[in-house]
């Protein structure tokens, strides 16, 4: 593969960057540049989060030239994004001097590129004529790590994008034994069409709640209700009353991760150890069960929203396999029809879930059998 | 002041040709110096529709690339800011200028299996090269002095996928300072297509040639020390090679002496096929030598890629 063959000063500063930079990047492609072999592979796509969108970057190095800095080749839609002047002489220049045995020399040049590309975005964005842009821009730039972004297209209609990052909390210190890299924030997305110079009144932006990947682990940011947008309103006076109930959604999914902790322990008096259990956040436990001689695991999926909503179980039995498709255990489908009161004690649910299945374990160990004559 | 906005870019075939073979046959990246001229031309855009645009008789200028230097790698005449090093441009121009009639109008860069878009290194290249006034030149036939600065970018790639059937493109670039962006010119190239016979008309190529002045002395005309030293040295050339030969022994060949002259002129060639072949001999060597070292010098590039980074 290409990517085995990246000489090792182009791969101290990737690894180093992927490792180091705040943001999951990503290397979308990595390719050759070279006509000797052996071919080095010396460029690579990068995938940068940026206004909860992605831009992608081409990293050109030259193996023939290692001691020459990188070049980059930004989209085609920012053609007017020039990260560097040749009048403005910065000492400071993350190019000037480039060494390319100091690993962290691409991290500084990544990361001053999209500091610069927000600038950029920014004065884009600024220079939109339309009124409620010019006032929302000056009354919520206060807010630290906002980006914006301005989108254009021959099809598309003018758009300005916002990405707010919601409540100055550090959520990832609030789960004990964290194992997110990367902190983990909520943000509000923001899209104003751009409107005509006299237009009537300004419609309402589109408002979308993103959070980062790992976060669902511990909050669905899909439960939540966004409150309405009044006529006339503006961000800055949408944002308290949002980050306010967020605050305490989240509070409360944090508090969450006991009440499930207490569960798991429930269903250790039952079904004895657990297989395997979820130790941060809870959500996953693996019990062994048996019925006279039937022996099958019982995976113990708990959503967020417990104990509100309930767990669903999945069936897996320890002696029959899908002849096919590569020799798979039999499982069943999710099981949540059994009977369930978010009002119960915790022992009380997983007596319950024992006594049913007690019963579906027949079910189940018949299903399999069938299942596996057919075969 | 804005640059004059060309037309297009037009360039000779050949010229073409063989910069694509020293980017497609060099190693890695390469860059370079582009020369030609800036011409205006009239516009013959003549309308019968009385209502036509007032500034249809704007002057026309079109670029014409007659000649490039290549240097085999990037970083050549620029460090890694992008920062033009003056010194070196300097020294070649001051070669080629005098040598050839056409100036320093731009420069190109050719880098294999990347997108073709100029990139955030040569937009910085560009546009320090235009923060040097002194490598303005004359716009040829133009009524009024007009002054044009290197701003023409010449982009070589190859495509990113193996499942095209073209094996290179190019697009050109003039660089407004007012705006600071490239702006994509269509190029012409001179002699290919069917329409080529009409080029032939407004297209004067410029073959660089060494300026060997051979009638020098005596010259009343030159009488710049510069030059005069020049030719003194091109005609201290020229007399080793005639081993004293001059031209005004040539006329020996005619009269009573022409036999006894044939047989020395004939030994004079004779010597110099000699000496043809002895070069031709060293060349050759030259350049197996070349291709040694060139070859050395790869080895010793893997040595320092694969090298361990960090000890």
């Amino acid at each position: 593969m290409a990517a085995d063959n990246i000489p090792p000063f182009i791969a101290a500063q990737l690894n180093y960057l992927l490792s180091h930079f705040p943001l999951a990047l990503k290397v979308e492609q990595i390719w050759s540049g070279g006509i000797n072999s052996p071919a080095f592979s010396d460029r690579f796509t990068l995938v940068i989060p940026y206004c909860l969108e992605f831009i992608r970057w081409d990293v050109i190095y030259d193996v023939e030239c290692p001691t020459a800095a990188p070049d980059v080749i930004f989209g085609p839609e920012d053609e007017n994004f020039h990260p560097f002047h040749p009048r403005i002489k910065s000492p400071k220049n993350c190019l000037s001097n480039w060494d390319n045995k100091d690993p962290t020399r691409l991290l500084t040049l990544i990361q001053y590129l999209r500091d610069q590309y927000g600038a950029y975005q920014r004065k884009r964005v600024g220079d939109v004529d339309d009124d409620r842009l010019k006032f929302e821009i000056s009354t919520i730039l206060s807010r630290e790590g906002i980006e914006m972004h301005m989108s254009s297209g021959a099809e598309k209609p003018e758009e300005v994008k916002f990405a707010v990052p919601l409540m100055d909390m550090n959520i990832n210190k609030m789960v004990p034994g964290c194992p997110w890299r990367h902190s983990q924030r909520i943000y509000l997305q923001v899209m104003y069409p751009v409107e005509k110079r006299y237009a009537s009144a300004p419609s309402a932006p589109r408002l979308k709640l993103v959070a980062t990947s790992e976060l669902k682990a511990l909050f669905s940011i899909d439960d939540v209700k966004l409150p309405s947008w009044l006529d006339g309103m503006c961000l800055a006076e949408y944002l308290p009353n949002l980050e306010e109930s967020l605050k305490k959604q989240i509070l409360e999914a944090v508090s969450l991760i006991d009440v499930r902790r207490g569960f798991i322990e429930a269903l250790a008096c039952q079904f004895g150890r657990p297989l395997e259990a979820d130790p941060v956040f809870c959500r996953k436990a693996t019990f062994l069960a048996a019925s006279g001689v039937f022996t099958f695991l019982v995976h113990f999926l708990i959503p967020t929203q417990f104990p509100r909503q309930q767990p669903a179980l999945i069936l897996q039995s320890s002696q029959h396999f899908n002849s096919h498709s590569q020799r798979t255990p039999i499982k069943s489908g999710p099981l949540t029809d059994y009977p369930w009161s978010p009002r119960w004690e915790a022992s009380q649910m997983a007596e319950r879930i024992s006594e049913f299945l007690a019963d579906e374990a027949l079910n189940f160990k018949r299903n399999c059998n069938e299942a596996q004559l057919q075969q | 002041m804005d640059d004059p906005r060309v037309e297009k870019i037009a360039i000779s075939g050949p010229t073409l040709a063989s910069m694509i073979q020293r980017f497609s046959t060099a190693s890695g990246a390469v860059d370079g110096l582009l020369f030609g001229h800036v011409t205006q031309v009239t516009s013959s855009n003549l309308s019968d529709d009385s209502d036509s645009p007032a500034d249809s008789n704007s002057p026309t200028f079109v670029a014409t690339i007659t000649g490039f230097f290549c240097s085999g790698t990037i970083n050549s005449f620029y460090d890694s800011t992008g920062t033009v090093e003056s010194g070196f441009i300097g020294r070649f121009l001051d070669d080629s200028l005098r040598t050839h009639q056409s100036s320093f109008i731009g420069w190109f860069s050719g880098r294999r299996r990347t997108q073709l878009r100029p990139s955030m290194r040569e937009w910085l290249v560009t546009a320090s090269l235009l923060t040097e006034t002194k490598y303005s030149f004359p716009v040829k036939n133009a009524p009024e002095p007009t002054d044009f600065k290197p701003c023409l970018f010449l982009l070589l790639t190859s495509p990113l996928s193996d499942q095209i059937i073209h094996t290179h493109e190019y697009r050109a670039y003039q660089f407004h300072s007012s705006t600071e962006s490239f702006e994509s010119k269509s190029i012409s190239i001179v002699n290919i297509g069917p329409a080529f016979r009409g080029h032939y008309g407004s297209f004067s190529p410029n073959t660089p040639f060494p300026s060997l002045s051979c009638e020098l002395r005596g010259s009343p005309i030159r009488d710049k020390g510069h030059d005069k030293k020049q030719g003194l040295k091109d005609q201290r050339e020229l007399d080793m090679c005639a081993e004293g030969f001059e031209i005004g022994r040539l006329r020996g060949l005619v009269g009573s002496e022409a036999t006894n002259y044939t047989e020395n002129l004939e030994d004079l060639y004779e010597k110099m096929l000699v000496k043809m072949e002895n070069l031709a001999r060293m060349v050759e060597d030259s350049s197996a030598k070349l291709y040694e070292q060139e070859k050395h010098n790869r080895e010793l590039r893997y040595k320092i890629s694969k090298s361990a980074v960090s000890e």
